[in-house]
């Protein structure tokens, strides 16, 4: 050992990237990165997102690029994040540096957001939000995981970069570094295998090779087989996909599942996204959609039982049978493929307004007709629908009878909302003008005929039999009716 | 009078919903044996079992009036299984709902659960915990499509009534005489095929006939018009597209229709049910039955509780398979 080992100190910190052509193989994202900061804050996005798994170099690389860039870290947790004025403080200690004389350049650094997606109360994503937006300096977020649904606020105001999974060979390639700086005597086949389990986390290869190291003075493969133990580890959506498409055996697919990130509910979501982007055979993918889709019947009858052992069913099902299905064409199981987020979530949250719009409308049938809103939208708000788009005056009427909202009648009636939003509008003056009347008419009691002589000059009269017979519903719908023909 | 009264309208299936038990002209057995319970001012639990349409809600709520009079609303709690989340909510308004004051010369109020079939077995265990609790009070009206899906312990401390499907001249017979109220010329043979188009349920036949008459008279071409409009024509794409083999294309135009236009994964089956045995698809006859077979157990699924989209996705791919296979080409 030389003698410019202290021991104190960990291999990680101490070998860690001063300058950003150190990190070890992440050129896409290095490049992304830099252009970013470097034109902050004429971006796009004020605040940028690295993400991949962990120890491939996301904190690294934020590190050296602010060392090189001549900018101040002010580092953060985001678990830390729960009340806006927390916010506010690192934002104002930010902005006070910045605008002092000579005072270095500050780069928020928020460690793990994704921390925050798992937590009860969206407080700290509020609080977030709200510092990317009022922040003096460039914000720079790190995740493993950023495709958790409640994160997408945040997806939305950032630009999003990559970094992928380090291969064996990049971490062999620093540790055997390590080694020569550290003057200590490595087996290659012993970094192998260090590597080999870290599964490209090179943050816990460095430690592996530390403990070993600085424990026993050499690393060989048989010290290193004796204590390194394989990490457990998540994978994330993209790996997970990967390796349950590539698996070979249904143990393989099954053991990908339960080391993902993913819980079963949003896997299928994956897989529906993406089965059909892997397998191109027509054969083996109706196969994969088969086990997909009898996976999720398992599913549905454990929420309609609660017999959670059915749960095993579905997950041979979605896992092992989808991997299982590409018999046609084998080769398809390892093809690369580019894997997409599930489209249904993001249509989903776009189309938020208008579904919340249609429920409401649903709710109002529903109250009116004695039905279930689901029996609302499927039986009744279609034939509105018709009747909106194909009869404005008698649909301006139907909205008043239920009682809609100009918005609920813009939906239903589509291109014709014009025609039947002017007969809704008039309908409601007249009916305004006509409870004023009547209240003026109930408490001028003593002026009755006055009022009443009024009342016929604007062309309608007073008595109930009459009224009745004029207003008839079916008149004016054949009135209409006659008027289109 | 209010003023709103003489622009409002109303839905038909609600405006010509009868009131009272005298109103009813169908299901003369249960309608005998309610008026029973009205006479004595005393019932059980009742379970109302049957298709769509056939009147057991509307008998439901004319019992209530019959009951209470004008007031009913006051002592009766409605609520929809399918709507309600979960039967904690249901046990806070039932509970809610037996504390108050109760009718005059009747000693329960009714709780209607309309739906109760779409309760999974441990909501209805609750449900029947719920039933003995406030038996004292409290009379529950239970609504199902299947009494089979009701659990035994309920359907034991129900008196059931089995309703059966409306005969046609019943149903053509309304509504001539919806047509007569509302001053709409209706032709016969259009509301032949309003009742088909309905297969007996009464609430869809008038649905369907008012929107036909708010495009003038009641024709066949009026019906099928509504019909038609009523149901996307994507769907017919969807179909030719899977079977053509465009897969992808296929899904993202589904998903589209699912989610921007809510249509339900049910609806979509019922669709394209019909075009695959339409004139227009050409298809070999033996592949008709087979894509009827796909479609029918995907219905089957998502009945079961499994997901719309992921059930249709695999549609689709059936469909694409089945289509190379008989070389279809839209």
């Amino acid at each position: 050992m030389s003698e410019g080992v202290d021991k104190r100190i960990p291999w990680v910190i101490k070998y860690r990237p001063k300058r950003i052509a150190e990190v070890v193989n992440q050129e896409d994202a290095k490049a992304k990165f830099v252009e970013w900061l470097r034109k902050w804050p004429n971006v796009p996005k004020r605040a940028a997102l690295l993400y991949g798994p962990p120890g491939c170099g996301k904190t690294s690389l934020v590190e050296a690029a602010a060392h090189e860039f001549g900018y101040e870290i002010i580092e953060m947790n985001a678990s830390d994040f729960r009340r806006k004025s927390d916010i506010e403080r690192i934002a104002a200690r930010a902005a006070m540096s910045n605008s002092l004389f000579g005072a270095k350049k500050k780069l928020i650094l928020l460690d793990e957001v994704d921390g925050i997606a798992g937590r009860e109360d969206a407080g700290g994503l509020e609080a977030i939000l709200h510092l990317i937006k009022l922040s003096p300096s460039p914000i720079v977020m790190t995740a493993n995981d950023p495709w958790d649904q409640k994160l997408r606020p945040l997806r939305e105001v950032s630009e999003m970069i990559q970094f992928k999974r380090l291969s064996k060979y990049d971490v062999v390639k620093v540790l055997s570094t390590i080694c020569r700086k550290e003057g200590l005597y490595c087996e290659e086949e012993a970094l192998k295998y260090i590597a080999e389990r870290s599964e490209g986390d090179l943050r816990s290869a460095i430690n592996d090779l530390q403990a070993v190291g600085e424990g026993y003075g050499k690393v060989t493969l048989s010290l290193v087989k004796e204590l390194v133990k394989p990490r457990d580890r998540e994978h994330d959506p993209f790996e997970t996909l990967r390796n349950i498409f590539s698996a070979r055996y249904a143990w393989q697919a099954k053991m990908a599942l339960s080391q993902s990130q993913l819980d079963y509910d949003q896997a299928k979501l994956w897989l529906l996204e993406n089965i059909p982007n892997q397998y191109t055979d027509p054969e083996d993918r109706a196969r994969a959609f088969e086990a997909l889709s009898k996976a999720d019947v398992y599913l549905g009858r454990i929420v309609k039982t609660g017999d959670w052992g059915l749960l095993a069913y579905a997950i041979d099902l979605m896992t092992a049978g989808v991997a299982l299905a590409a018999r046609n064409n084998p080769k398809d199981k390892y093809r690369w493929v580019r894997y997409s987020f599930p489209q249904r979530l993001v249509m989903l949250s776009r189309t938020k307004d208008v579904r919340a719009l249609r429920d409401d409308i649903a709710k109002l049938i529903a109250t009116h007709e004695h039905i279930s809103m689901a029996t609302a939208k499927s039986e009744v708000m279609p034939i509105l629908m018709v009747i909106f788009r194909s009869n404005p005056d008698y649909a301006a009427r139907l909205a008043i009878g239920l009682g809609m909202s100009e918005k609920m009648v813009e939906y239903l009636a589509g291109p014709m909302k014009d025609e039947v939003l002017a007969y809704y509008r008039k309908y409601k003056e007249m009916m305004q003008r006509e409870a004023m009347e009547e209240a003026m008419a109930r408490t001028m009691t003593t002026v009755a005929r006055e009022t009443t002589e009024s009342t016929k000059s604007t062309g309608r009269g007073s008595g109930r039999s009459r009224r009745k017979k004029e207003v008839g519903t079916s008149t004016s719908l054949l009135s209409f009716t006659k008027k289109k023909s | 009078m209010s003023a709103s009264e003489k622009f409002a309208e109303l839905l038909w299936a609600e405006k010509y919903r009868p009131r009272s038990l005298k109103e009813l002209v169908n299901q003369e057995e249960i309608v005998k044996r309610l008026m029973k319970f009205v006479e004595e001012k005393n019932m059980p639990h009742l379970l109302f079992a049957g298709p769509p349409g056939t009147g057991k809600t509307t008998t439901a709520l004319a019992l209530a009036h019959d009951l209470y009079g004008e007031d009913w609303r006051k002592y009766v709690l409605e609520l929809n299984a399918s709507d309600e989340r979960g039967i904690a909510v249901i046990r806070t308004k039932v509970k809610e709902f037996a504390r108050s004051k109760l009718p005059g010369d009747v000693p329960f109020k009714i709780v209607l659960l309309d739906e109760a079939d779409n309760m999974t077995a441990d909501a209805q265990q609750a449900l029947r915990r719920l039933m003995e609790m406030y038996v004292e009070t409290t009379r529950f009206i239970l609504i199902a499509n299947y009494p089979s899906k009701i659990i035994e312990p309920i359907q034991s401390r129900c008196a059931v009534f089995r309703f059966t499907p409306l005969k046609k001249e019943d149903v053509v017979s309304r509504l001539k005489w919806i047509c007569q109220q509302e001053n709409v010329v209706c032709h016969d043979d259009a509301l032949d095929v309003i009742y088909e188009i309905s297969s007996g349920d009464m609430r869809k036949a008038i649905n369907i006939l008012q929107a036909a008459a708010a495009l003038g008279e009641v024709t066949v071409a009026h019906v099928y018009k509504v019909v038609g409009l009523a149901h996307p024509k994507e769907i017919r794409e969807i179909v030719y597209l899977a079977l053509s083999g465009k897969f992808t294309e296929a899904r993202d135009k589904l998903r589209t229709l699912m989610v921007n236009y809510g249509i339900s994964g049910v609806d979509v089956l019922k669709q394209m049910h019909r075009e695959v045995f339409s004139a227009d698809l050409k298809l070999p006859e033996e592949v008709r039955v087979e894509l009827a077979d796909y479609i029918g157990e995907t219905e089957f699924r998502i009945v079961e509780g499994a997901d719309d989209e992921i059930q249709l996705t695999a549609l689709l791919a059936k469909m694409a398979l089945l289509g190379k296979k008989a070389g279809f080409r839209a």
